[in-house]
């Protein structure tokens, strides 16, 4: 019987989430009968199960919904706001009442309190005679355009896919089960390496190790989620908000079907409530102002979920008043955080940060909505923490725009395993902003009294070695045995970025994070543990925690000043990757498009008809310089541009560096871009744009160039600009597409490209521009901006444009 | 569970005692992989196939100095609020039933049993400390260690 009862709970409150979105749909079309029969049959059901399970006052409550349904049903009624209202309120007591039986405690609502709704819903409404237009009239009324799976018609339940319920715990057990399995796959692997191979035994072992992984996978899956289970409760909080506000809101979810981590879509709920409270309490105007405005007396809330590499952007955008920088600024200056003279050198962009210090609101009154004190900086620590970055665009007049980007699952992250003094940690990676060797010419350490600092291009930042911070024996009795040491530069989210110190940088891994016991997080410095393959435990170090041990100041307002004046002066230059050939000739090129440094196994290549393959991930991945005798394993750079994957055999990585943007000699060789002075020798710069030309035919292999999508009309916004028309107007033929500098007559043009240095406004009206940003990381935050030295990606957008032109 | 099920191990030299139900499994470790910045008692991390073990050192808790370990060291492996632990232990007798159950600690104990003893289990005519694993477990209180 309990069982009976645990189940009829758990699908009553999952039901409930469901239906929350539908009833916002319902209201704002009441003679759709199909969500009222949605309404009408979750209540019978309820009724039905409770009169069995012996729930009475659950049933009362169900039955009177359902009648009065069942009126609207017949057409003796109408389904009025009063009406709906009333309705929810049954939904939510019945929630209420299931979650207070679930969890086996004593409901704090007295039975008699369900008079009252229920006598709020016998109520009739006044007009039953003008169903329809009950509801435009009235004022507190909110449209929403729910999630076209979220009112599935009849047929669409009947095709929804089996499923079954399962408790989490089962779930965990079998993936703990599986990490065992993979451990103990490594451990035999391992062995059978060492006692000599059998190639029978390792082709057996081969397929039990493809299944293992394919096996992890597919559980891994399981911890997907929907996005819709975080949408369920926006259309509900929407409707209630704008009630209460006097606002008109549209409600636009996308992207509901896109799937990430439960436990993420957990950490993701609030900040996620907060920016839309915000959104209507401060974006979205009051009609009359809307209407002065000349603009839709409904606003718009348009809510964009979709999943970008291993990342979920949500995007939540207004069309409301946008964000008064003015307004910022001067609160910023009166809380001391800025002085008006630095106040003045802030760009549109730094000012627009601003909205993410603690204390900092634009709204001029406390709302009960928002501006209770809990701001956009809780929001952002909040996204921060879960290893995402939160962005914002605001037009005044015209709207608002929160882009949060956050990992696809909390449990595994990319990190650096690092090492000092014999130990290892694991550095998320996302905290890492470069990484540099100690010997670079790229760095100069001073020593000034007792704080060590490292400059890098112009910028200071604190140096702490990480056996000072965790007391490990001091770095000196080390050096001279291991060579130079590495740096990384490290940003968190509380304070400035600063320069770790370690021995080296050993690899690069995806990390299954487990949280740390409190004993352990207790010395402030531990974000959490892992067990990576080898089977022997490592910490995870937290960014921020080891810059509150070392005493490193916080972020503070002198700083965005500083940095304002620091970009003016900051070369233009971009990072490369400086590594060794097979041959050992080191060569560079661009970080942007190296994904990340494979270890392949001999028995991972495969070489047929003069081409190349390394089986990845259960994926055959290209693969070039592959010719000769191969040794047991090879180190090999994994390639990246959008879709396409490629892998590039090397000798080993020597550094990350920075060099300028341009080549210092351009050639026209085959693979090599051209020459770049580093220090004092040149080095080949790699084309990876040859590279993927050679392996194109094996990474589409049905496409041919009768397919391709017609050429476009390419406008380059400014003639002056040296990199737009020496680097990327070539770059744009080469793909095919047609480039010109000034706007043609008689065609138009099918897309604009320009970059931050474009001094001529640029308005394309209907035909899309595209900034091509300075830095990855204006790109990441921008929808129409890409980096410009992400060529894979420019192809990308470019050739997405002409399939939505040939569509 | 039986509560009159106790584990009976050594510590130090002295006969102790834990509660079956407190405890998951007894196992021999690997390698502890040592934490820097953690209190001396908090020997380090060891792997139990795909779990994560903090490892404990009981003796160190109660007596401030570290218990000699050999190489393939005998922990109580239990489970605190979703955390897993490794007590390390230097004997363990037997998993059985204390039929007489617990007694109170009659005479004085050493100081540094005191905090963490709160009773005694008898066994086959000898006594044991009866400890506790949350104890171990939770960040040490100034006020506890006096």
């Amino acid at each position: 019987m309990d069982e009976i009862l645990a189940e009829f709970i758990a699908e009553t409150l999952e039901t409930l989430e469901v239906l929350s979105g539908e009833v916002v749909a319902w209201e704002a079309d009441p003679t759709d009968g199909s969500r009222l029969d949605a309404f009408f049959r979750f209540f019978h059901t309820v009724k039905g199960s409770c009169g069995f399970l012996n729930l009475p006052r659950f049933e009362r409550l169900a039955h009177a919904a359902e009648d009065v349904l069942a009126t609207i049903r017949r057409g003796d009624r109408a389904a009025d706001p009063a009406t709906v209202t009333a309705v929810l309120e049954v939904m939510d007591r019945i929630g209420t009442l299931a979650r207070c039986v679930g969890d086996g405690e004593e409901p704090p609502i007295p039975e008699s309190a369900d008079d009252l709704l229920l006598d709020a819903l016998t109520v009739r409404a006044p007009s039953p005679s003008a169903p329809v237009e009950a509801a435009p009239d009235a004022k507190k009324e909110v449209t929403a355009a729910a999630p076209a799976e979220a009112a599935p018609s009849a047929t669409g339940r009947e095709r929804a896919p089996r499923t079954i319920r399962l408790p989490l715990a089962l779930i965990d057990q079998l993936m703990n089960g599986i990490s065992d399995m993979v451990l103990a796959r490594n451990d035999l692997a391992r062995k059978m390496r060492d006692r000599g191979a059998d190639p029978e035994l390792e082709g057996s072992f081969e397929r039990l190790s493809a299944n293992v992984a394919d096996l992890r996978d597919m559980i891994s899956k399981t911890r997907m989620q929907r996005v819709d289970r975080l949408y369920a409760a926006i259309p509900r909080m929407v409707r209630d908000l704008s009630r209460d506000l006097g606002k008109k809101v549209g409600l636009d979810l996308d992207g509901g079907d896109v799937e990430m981590d439960r436990e993420m879509i957990e950490m993701v709920v609030d900040p996620l409530t907060h920016i839309v409270r915000n959104a209507l309490d401060h974006g979205i105007e009051p009609p009359a102002d809307r209407l002065a405005a000349g603009k839709a007396e409904a606003g718009t809330l348009r809510i964009v979920a979709r999943q970008s590499g291993n990342q979920i952007v949500i995007e939540i955008a207004d069309d409301g008043r946008g964000i008064n920088r003015a307004a910022l600024v001067e609160k910023a200056v009166s809380a001391g955080l800025l002085t008006s003279t630095e106040a003045a050198t802030l760009t549109d962009e730094q000012k627009l940060q601003l909205i993410f210090h603690p204390g900092l609101s634009t709204a001029e009154a406390v709302t009960a909505v928002s501006g209770r004190g809990v701001g956009m900086d809780v929001v952002r620590a909040n996204i921060e923490q879960i290893g995402g970055v939160i962005g914002i665009e605001s037009c005044v007049g015209q709207g608002t725009t929160l882009t949060m980007r956050v990992p696809l699952t909390l449990t595994i992250i990319p990190g650096l395993i690092v090492r000092s003094g014999g130990h290892y940690f694991a550095m998320p990676r996302g905290n890492v902003v470069e990484l540099l060797h100690q010997n670079s010419a790229m760095i100069a350490v001073e020593e000034i009294g007792g704080a060590r600092i490292a400059t890098i291009r112009g910028e200071q930042y604190s140096l702490i070695d990480i056996e000072d911070v965790l007391g490990l024996p001091p770095r000196d009795e080390q050096s001279g045995m291991h060579g130079p040491r590495t740096l990384m530069v490290v940003r968190s989210s509380v304070g400035q970025p600063y320069v770790l110190g370690v021995e080296a940088v050993e690899s690069n891994e995806e990390l299954v994070i487990r949280p740390a016991s409190p004993l352990v997080t207790g010395a402030g410095v531990y974000a959490g543990m892992t067990l990576p393959d080898n089977g022997q435990p490592m910490l995870l170090l937290d960014a921020a925690g080891i810059a509150q041990s070392a005493r490193l100041p916080l972020r503070d307002a002198g700083r965005i000043a500083a940095a304002a004046a620091a970009k003016v002066e900051q070369a233009e230059t971009t990072q490369a990757l400086l590594f060794a050939e097979r041959d050992g000739t080191r060569r560079l090129i661009p970080l942007a498009i190296v994904d990340r440094v494979e270890d392949v196994d001999i028995g991972q290549i495969a070489r047929s008809d003069g081409r190349a393959f390394i089986r990845i991930d259960g994926r055959l991945c290209p693969a070039l310089n592959a010719d000769g005798t191969l040794d047991r394993t090879h180190k090999a750079l994994r390639l990246h541009a959008g879709r396409d994957t490629l892998c590039y055999l090397i000798g080993d990585v020597i550094d990350i560096i920075e060099v300028p943007i341009s080549l210092d000699v351009r050639l026209d060789a085959g693979r090599i871009a051209g020459l770049m002075m580093v220090g004092e020798t040149q080095i080949e710069m790699i084309d990876p744009f040859t590279l993927f030309t050679e392996v194109a035919r094996d990474l589409h292999p049905t496409e041919t160039s009768a397919d391709a999508p017609p050429p476009l009309l390419c406008l380059i916004a400014d003639e002056q600009d040296a990199w737009l028309t020496g680097i990327l107007a070539p770059l744009l033929r080469q793909a095919g597409h047609d480039v010109t500098f000034t706007a043609p007559t008689g065609r138009t043009p099918d897309i604009i490209l320009r970059t931050e240095a474009t001094a001529t406004e640029v308005n394309g009206g209907d035909v899309p521009v595209l900034l091509l940003a300075d830095s990855a990381e204006t790109a990441k935050v921008s929808a129409d901006a890409v980096y410009r030295y992400d060529r894979a990606r420019i192809i990308a957008t470019i050739a997405e444009v002409a399939a939505r032109r040939a569509a | 569970m039986n509560d009159k099920l106790f584990l009976f191990a050594t510590i130090a030299g002295t006969p102790v005692a834990l509660r079956a139900s407190e405890i998951e499994a007894v196992v021999r470790l690997g390698d502890i992989v040592p934490i820097q910045r953690v209190p001396p008692h908090v020997r380090g991390l060891a792997a139990l196939r795909s779990r994560v073990l903090t490892v404990i050192d009981i003796e160190s808790r109660i007596f401030g100095r570290p218990m000699p370990v050999s190489a393939r060291p005998l922990a109580v492996v239990c489970e605190v609020a979703a955390h897993t632990y490794g007590l390390l232990v230097e004997t363990v007798s037997d998993i059985c039933e204390a039929p007489d159950g617990i007694h109170a600690i009659q005479g004085r104990i050493d100081r540094a049993w005191a905090p963490f003893a709160s009773a005694l289990v008898e066994r086959e005519g000898r006594s044991h400390l009866l400890l506790r694993a949350t104890d171990f477990v939770s960040t040490p209180v100034a006020a506890k260690a006096a």
